[in-house]
């Protein structure tokens, strides 16, 4: 494939406005700072002592944001690593010693326990094909785990008290506020920079639709589990501070209960803002310090019923609201997305990345079965298509068409039978591996990332080949030149920093498509591309197969009902009928055939006879 | 009279695309209306939106002179309409008998009307305690039209109940769905990809491509098959 | 002999407490977090006939009433809004959780207080006594399996429910109101968990937060029984029952991890847990 020389370039200044972000994080950050800085001048002592623990608690409710806002982790586990990282503290303290030295050993104990247990964890809760819910359960287990070990410690841990008056760093009050002012600023900031990121979009993206990322190649539980193991040690150290300054732990702080708590907090602020969540922590907690000597029981019960009423109404939290009145108080109006739409590049493709050479054979499928219970819905299917073949699937409803698909783009579908891609067999292997060798499949309704923009989603779709960067927004889009056709033929070209979800049904279809492309896929699958375009786009859409297949030379696979259109492209149709195939030949051998006029336009039992 | 069902200028979908572009139609008391059409486009759809499954973008549902329009299904149901949906049309796990009971509201008539429906499909008063899922493909579609019949319907809605079952059973089915409409006046309106069955039940016929209806007539109609053959062939 | 009767008498009391929160979960498909808050309910309906000075078993009757209308509430005000969000729907029900725990330190104070039991005393059995409450629970636990099994499949109702369990599309096109439906379950479920906190008070004790550990296991047990009751019941003789043998040969408060740790690793490599696939 040659690489296209003429990169459309979009010439807007790109990079400004990233550091346009840059530079009022960094004034936003100073403020901070010098509030922090003044802070224990200003304030009275009991506040003081209120927001040291409140910072802390920000930051493990920042982790949470990351986990559940961003990424839709549902998790009650985070007090679990902060728990952990305050008895690192407590346990070497209290029975080791302290010294500089044990002070370093905390700190690593807590961190890289928190990092193993947060493993073990990930585990468990995000295997491949585990529910949303059980990870929930997991999470919600292993507080409850955490907290009753704690309690069953006997003398070591203290037991329901805890443990206390242990010696611990000779640092002063005034000190202790700055050094957990501090952290959670830079942490706030390291985070905000993260999510913006194009590996932070990542987590956006398996929030939004985890299965689009397993079939755009991202290893989801791996990314998943590494967030967690990184969440975990923010919270250990959070946990660290915590029982460095306040000199006591007890097993509450590794509790259930606490988790919730984390969540409330990060509910009420705004999930998915960070900056919510932890004005949310200090505001609440704070203000829970004051009022819960006079009013405790009303404060608690009013904290329960403003969760219950913005969990219902208000999902995004209250922290829009308030940036709302803001915008309205300045005369603003509506929200501008900062970033402008990155410049277009032709990238250096890449077919085959990572395989052994292209194979001799695009895709080989013999024998695949596949059952629900007693019903047969694949019933032997053999057949094996080229490179530079254009193969469409057809056949009634509930023929197996698309379950067919399915079994060739993911190893774990099918319930016997081999799929060879590019030579190498599927075994069981999960999408996102499939994917490697060589497998791009385009859903039937558009399956896309709704709240992503357009440049944003194709990038997601590029992870697998360009190294997402932990910290930059990048301001050059490369794409390979089939997908750049696919959206300059469809004109998304012009509306790259658009959010999916406004885009008409047409373009999201397109988009998917150039997505898919974007991977650089060899063999690819495409369940009824044209659904719902109108006759212009269908055109449109042929034409870019066909060019994909021979000038390509992709190997593509298509499910398709409108006969017109698989008559114009196909250089060949398998047909299908009850799971099994029926025909496989030439557009005309189809056309001119008795037996697919009457599954067709007869009963299809006629045909089956 | 006024008219079983008046769809008029009906748009609906899923999502952002359109399934259903300005769908008018009619079915009189005591009619039977065919609507064909190849997979796609939009058939079933139609009877979702009429049902109230699928929230209705624009235009208005009539059922027996009420405008019925935005309605929920479990509303639509009770107005006298059955309707036979093409896919998990059945409670699998449920015994035959329970399937039948959940089709209607008044259970008095349940014997009477078992013995006289029991005459077209006899293997049903025999096996009223089996599992659905264990019935054949083709008893499960016998199943479905006598849970419709049972319920005593003005106005049956079905979705291409031919699908995967044998000719003489279609032929069966086409004499009792006739049967229904000539003994109780029942109106039905007929999905279906098998023209020759839809044909030979149908009095009047539309034919719906890509959302839109594109021919109508009566089935008599002279040259009504051709046409319908030409929107249909491959 | 005794450890036996453990097991027994602690499935009995499990299955009572995790019936409302299986039949919610298996009609609405979320978890109701709130169970907690209608068990503690349950138990104050049972201190409240206590101090009432009235018979101890109209408790029973008492808050299975209070528990419903509760439930009946909540449905309208808080769960419909969440069915298509049900993990929403956990954290909003663990808020109705709180506010309901709060209201009742507020009603009844924070301190812990006794309830009177319907009937004590022990019996004797192979050789050894026997607390006759634990009994008795067994045998209503066998009474409200029964009571909702039949329930659930010999009734119109039962069926109605069944059926928006298995398709709730086609039930609704066949002409049942599934949001009904849904709102009689979840009243019924709090009634249950109501009547199961009645039950458990003379057990030990009520406080505000009482219902939390329950809710836990419940949950637990719940997530490993599908929407079964047969397995629920399985459920909570395997799992109740290896908590009762962590406890005595072990240690009581690992014994109490037992259900939620093998509850956890069961889903982890059995998906469906206990029902059958």
């Amino acid at each position: 494939m040659a690489v296209s020389p003429e990169a459309v370039s979009v010439p807007v200044g790109a990079g400004r406005a990233a550091k346009s972000d840059l530079r009022k994080l960094g004034i936003i950050v100073a403020i901070a700072l010098v509030l922090v800085a003044v802070g224990p001048w200003v304030l009275p002592t009991y506040m003081v002592n209120s927001l040291i623990r409140a910072f802390l608690y920000a930051a493990v409710a920042l982790t949470v944001d990351i986990l559940w806002g961003y990424t839709g982790i549902l998790t009650f586990g985070q007090s679990a690593f902060f728990g952990i990282g305050a008895y690192a503290v407590g346990l070497i303290f209290t029975h080791v010693g302290y010294g500089p030295g044990y002070a370093t050993l905390a700190f690593f104990a807590a961190v890289v326990g928190a990092m193993i247990v947060a493993a073990v964890v990930g585990w468990l809760a995000f295997y491949h094909g585990a529910s949303p819910l059980y990870g929930s359960v997991v999470t919600l287990v292993l507080p409850i785990v955490v907290s009753q070990i704690l309690y069953s410690g006997g003398n070591f841990t203290g037991s329901s008290s805890g443990l206390s008056g242990f010696e611990s760093f000779d640092v002063s009050i005034e000190a202790w506020f700055w050094i957990a002012g501090v952290f959670l600023i830079l942490l706030t900031a390291l985070a905000w920079i993260f999510v913006r990121s194009d590996a932070g979009k990542v987590l956006v993206a398996i929030r939004e639709n985890e299965q689009r990322c397993e079939y755009v190649g991202i290893n989801v539980s791996r990314v998943k589990i590494l967030l967690m193991i990184v969440c975990a040690a923010v919270a250990a150290v959070a946990g660290y501070l915590f029982a460095g300054v306040q000199m006591v732990v007890a097993p509450e702080y590794a509790g259930f209960v606490f988790g919730t708590e984390l969540l409330i907090w990060v509910a009420l602020g705004g999930r998915g803002s960070l900056i919510g969540p932890v004005l949310g922590t200090l505001v609440l907690d704070v203000s829970t310090s004051y009022l819960s000597g006079n009013l405790p029981f009303v404060w608690k019960l009013i904290i329960g019923i403003a969760f219950v009423v913005v969990i219902v109404a208000l999902p995004r939290g209250l922290m829009p609201l308030i940036t709302g009145a803001f915008r309205r108080l300045l005369g603003r109006g509506k929200e501008v997305r900062a970033e402008s739409a990155p410049t277009l590049a032709a990238a250096t493709e890449q077919p085959f990345a990572g395989l052994q050479g292209g194979g001799a054979q695009a895709l080989a499928v013999s024998g695949v079965r596949k059952h629900f219970g007693s019903l047969v819905v694949l019933d032997g299917i053999d057949f094996s298509a080229q490179r530079g073949e254009l193969l469409s699937l057809v056949g009634p409803n509930g023929a197996g068409k698309t379950t067919l698909m399915r079994c060739i783009a993911d190893g774990g579908e099918r319930s016997g039978g081999t799929v060879r891609v590019n030579d190498h067999d599927i075994g069981r292997l999960p999408p996102y591996a499939c994917v490697a060798f060589g497998v791009g499949r385009k859903f039937q309704n558009a399956n896309v990332f709704e709240t992503l923009s357009v440049a944003e989603a194709l990038r997601i779709a590029r992870s697998r080949l360009v190294r997402p960067s932990l910290s930059q927004h990048s301001t050059t889009l490369e794409l390979p030149e089939v997908a750049l056709q696919v959206i300059r033929a469809t004109g998304l070209d012009r509306d790259l920093q658009r959010e999916v979800r406004q885009l008409s049904h047409g373009e999201k279809q397109a988009l998917e498509l150039a997505m898919v492309l974007a991977l650089e896929p060899s063999v690819l699958l495409l369940d009824e591309p044209t659904a719902g375009l109108t006759k212009s786009e269908r055109t449109l859409i042929g034409g870019i197969l066909v060019d994909l297949a021979q000038r390509h030379r992709l190997c593509i696979l298509l499910v398709e009902h409108d006969l017109d259109f698989v008559r114009e492209i196909s250089s060949r149709v398998i047909v299908m009928h009850q799971g099994k195939i029926v025909l496989d030949g030439t557009v005309d051998d189809v056309v001119n055939s008795e037996l697919v006029r009457t599954i067709y336009a007869g009963g299809a039992a006629q045909a089956a006879a | 009279m006024t008219a079983a069902l008046e769809v008029s200028g009906l748009n609906s979908g899923y999502g952002e695309a359109l399934v259903l572009r300005d769908v008018a139609l009619t079915v009189e008391p005591g009619e039977i209306f065919a609507l064909l059409g190849k997979n796609g486009m939009g058939k079933s759809t139609l009877l979702k939106t009429v049902m109230g499954f699928i929230a209705i973008r624009g235009g208005s549902v009539r059922l027996f002179g009420d405008d019925r329009t935005g309605q929920p299904p479990h509303r639509i149901a009770r107005s006298a309409v059955a309707y036979t949906p093409q896919e998990q049309a059945l409670f699998q796990d449920l015994s035959v008998r329970d399937n039948l009971q959940l089709g209607l509201r008044d259970r008095s008539h349940f014997d009477e009307d078992l013995a006289r429906i029991g005459q077209a499909f006899p293997f049903l008063p025999t096996r009223l305690a089996q599992r659905a899922g264990t019935l054949s493909g083709g008893e499960q579609k016998m199943l479905l039209v006598a849970r419709a019949l049972m319920a005593r319907p003005k106005l049956m809605l079905i979705d291409e109940i031919t699908e995967g079952m044998q000719p003489s059973v279609i032929e069966r089915l086409a004499g009792v769905l006739r049967g229904e409409r000539d003994r109780a006046g029942t109106a039905m309106l007929l999905i279906e990809q098998n023209v020759q069955f839809a044909l030979a039940v149908g009095d009047r016929y539309a034919v719906l491509k890509r959302g839109e209806i594109v021919d109508r007539g009566a089935v008599g109609e002279a040259g009504a098959v051709e046409r319908i053959t030409e929107h249909l062939s491959v | 002999m005794a450890t036996l009767l453990d097991i027994v008498t602690t499935a009995a009391i499990l299955f009572a407490v995790s019936a409302g929160l299986l039949i919610v979960f298996g009609v609405m498909k979320i978890i109701n977090f709130a169970h907690g808050g209608f068990l503690t309910v349950g138990g104050y309906s049972a201190l409240a006939v206590t101090k009432l000075g009235w018979n101890p078993w109209f408790s029973l009757a008492f808050a299975f009433v209070i528990g419903g209308v509760c439930g009946m509430i909540i449905e309208r005000l808080v769960v419909r809004p969440l069915y298509s969000r049900p993990l929403d729907a956990i954290l909003a029900t663990w808020g109705l959780g709180i506010i309901i725990g709060q209201g009742i330190t507020l009603a009844f104070g924070r301190e812990v207080q006794f309830v009177q039991s319907p009937v004590s005393g022990a019996v004797d059995i192979a050789g050894g006594s026997y607390s006759e409450y634990r009994l008795l629970l067994v045998g209503i636990a066998i009474v409200l399996a029964i009571v909702l099994g039949l329930a659930l499949n010999a009734t119109r109702l039962g069926l109605v429910t069944r059926a928006v369990i298995m398709n709730e599309n086609l039930a609704k096109g066949l002409g049942i109101n599934s949001g009904l439906v849904r709102f009689g379950t979840f009243s019924l479920g709090a009634g249950l968990a109501s009547l199961a906190g009645a039950l458990i008070t003379p057990l030990s004790s009520v406080d505000p937060n009482m219902g939390v550990p329950w809710l836990v296991n419940a949950f637990m047990l719940v997530m490993v029984s599908g929407v079964s009751l047969v397995s629920l019941g399985v459920a909570c003789l395997v799992l109740g029952g290896a908590q009762v043998l962590v406890s005595s040969w072990g240690n009581p408060i690992l014994g109490g991890l037992t259900i939620v740790v093998l509850a956890a690793l069961v889903l982890r490599f059995r998906p469906q847990g206990f029902a059958r696939d």
